[in-house]
């Protein structure tokens, strides 16, 4: 008895995120819209780190199982750059 | 009362020892250098790998056959840490309780360690990268807090006495936000927040995951049958799903099994229907929390 695999919800950082042209905290569409709440924002790793006030955000979907692919994340994107399949 | 009562409430209810609030607790445990290590980068708790894992999709993780049962009990066990060398990172020992307002008053007034701010709440930043003043802190974590320019609101006071942040958490509670209080690392309490379902990290872990990371309340709500007019209004403010307006019956229904006891349901009464009543009243709900 395996469990059901979650949707899977992906963002391409190349276009939002700490190497994106958007700062995700000057958008932030898909956290709002997502009525389950699956996005996080946090500061992006790899980067360099500042304890005090952190420059670099991204954010990741970190709820998958309660996805319910609704698509609205995707459609509000405005770089579309989430994607979600099963 | 809870095994947290038994364990660090004196006799009484945990959030009611003043022990627990005080610096001189928070020193001996040296509180200050976890709180800034838990503080600096708290958005990343979801992200880090603890022990090779991240939250990230948690949901399936723990219905895995063996290694779902694994990751309960060991989140369980770091939820609720009384160890010497607990993890700030991962935010080991921190944990709640759902309180109603009226204790929230008398903690504010009497307990909490000064200074007592009111900051940016962290939950609806991450998971909504909303910025609302809402959570009330204090003794040596506002001093923390206060060194994070996000955390800190801009153009109001964010620095309280106590009779401004009884007016605040008042403000809060009226509009239907719950109020919880925390050990932040246990023993020590040092923030009452106030939360909404699922934005808060702490009531999504419990709430859709079943883990401990928010007590239900000492209480639950009691409607009184001849007062209540069946016009519905505390349903809408129940973010538990715990009313339900029976049209039939003529009657709001409480289903005991999901109240959390927060008491926000009252405020929307206009017929003062609604009570809280001790959890223990009902014996299926003793040491059920
Ligand atoms: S598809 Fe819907 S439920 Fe899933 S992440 Fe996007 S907005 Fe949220
Ligand atoms: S909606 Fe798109 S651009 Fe906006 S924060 Fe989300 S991923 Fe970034
Ligand atoms: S516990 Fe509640 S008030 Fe505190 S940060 Fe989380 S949601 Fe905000
Ligand atoms: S708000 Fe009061 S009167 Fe209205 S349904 Fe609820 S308990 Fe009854
Ligand atoms: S029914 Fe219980 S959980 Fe729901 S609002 Fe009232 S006291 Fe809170």
């Amino acid at each position: 008895m395996f469990p059901k695999k979650s949707p899977k919800v992906t963002i391409d950082y190349t276009k939002c995120g700490e190497k994106g042209q958007m700062d995700p905290r000057d958008c932030a569409k898909c956290l709002r819209v997502c009525d389950p709440a699956i996005f996080i924002l946090h500061e992006s790793p790899n980067m360099p780190i500042d304890p005090v006030d952190p420059k670099y955000w991204r954010i990741t979907p970190v709820w998958l199982s309660l996805c319910n692919m609704c698509m609205k994340c995707v459609k509000v994107c405005p770089l579309g750059a989430i994607t979600v399949s099963r | 009362m809870c095994d947290w009562c038994m364990k660090h409430g004196a006799g009484g209810k945990w959030y009611m020892n003043a022990k627990n609030y005080s610096n001189e607790l928070a020193e001996a445990m040296n509180a200050q250098e976890y709180l800034r290590e838990q503080w600096k980068a708290f958005e990343m708790v979801y992200i880090r790998r603890i022990m090779g894992i991240t939250s990230i999709d948690l949901g399936y993780k723990l219905q895995l056959p063996i290694i779902g049962r694994i990751l309960r009990w060991s989140a369980e066990r770091m939820i609720h840490s009384e160890g010497k060398h607990r993890n700030p990172v991962r935010a080991d020992g921190h944990f709640g309780q759902v309180i109603p307002l009226e204790e929230a008053k008398v903690i504010l007034g009497n307990l909490a360690a000064e200074p007592i701010i009111e900051n940016y709440c962290m939950c609806r930043w991450m998971q909504r990268g909303i910025k609302e003043a809402c959570c009330i802190n204090f003794g040596l974590l506002s001093g923390v807090i206060e060194k994070l320019p996000r955390f800190i609101p801009k153009d109001t006071k964010y620095r309280l006495d106590r009779d401004e942040a009884i007016a605040r958490i008042e403000e809060h509670n009226k509009k239907g936000y719950v109020a919880t209080v925390w050990f932040q690392p246990v023993p020590y309490i040092n923030a009452i927040c106030s939360c909404e379902n699922p934005e808060c990290g702490g009531l999504r872990l419990r709430n859709d995951f079943g883990l401990h990371t928010v007590y239900k309340g000492e209480y639950v709500a009691e409607v009184d049958p001849d007062r209540c007019q069946a016009c519905g209004t505390c349903v809408t403010k129940c973010q538990f799903g715990a009313l339900r307006l029976v049209h039939s019956l003529k009657r709001v229904i409480v289903d005991i099994n999901k109240c959390f006891g927060c008491g926000v349901c009252r405020h929307a009464c206009k017929y003062d229907a609604i009570n809280l009543v001790p959890r223990e009243n009902y014996p299926a709900l003793r040491g059920v929390y």
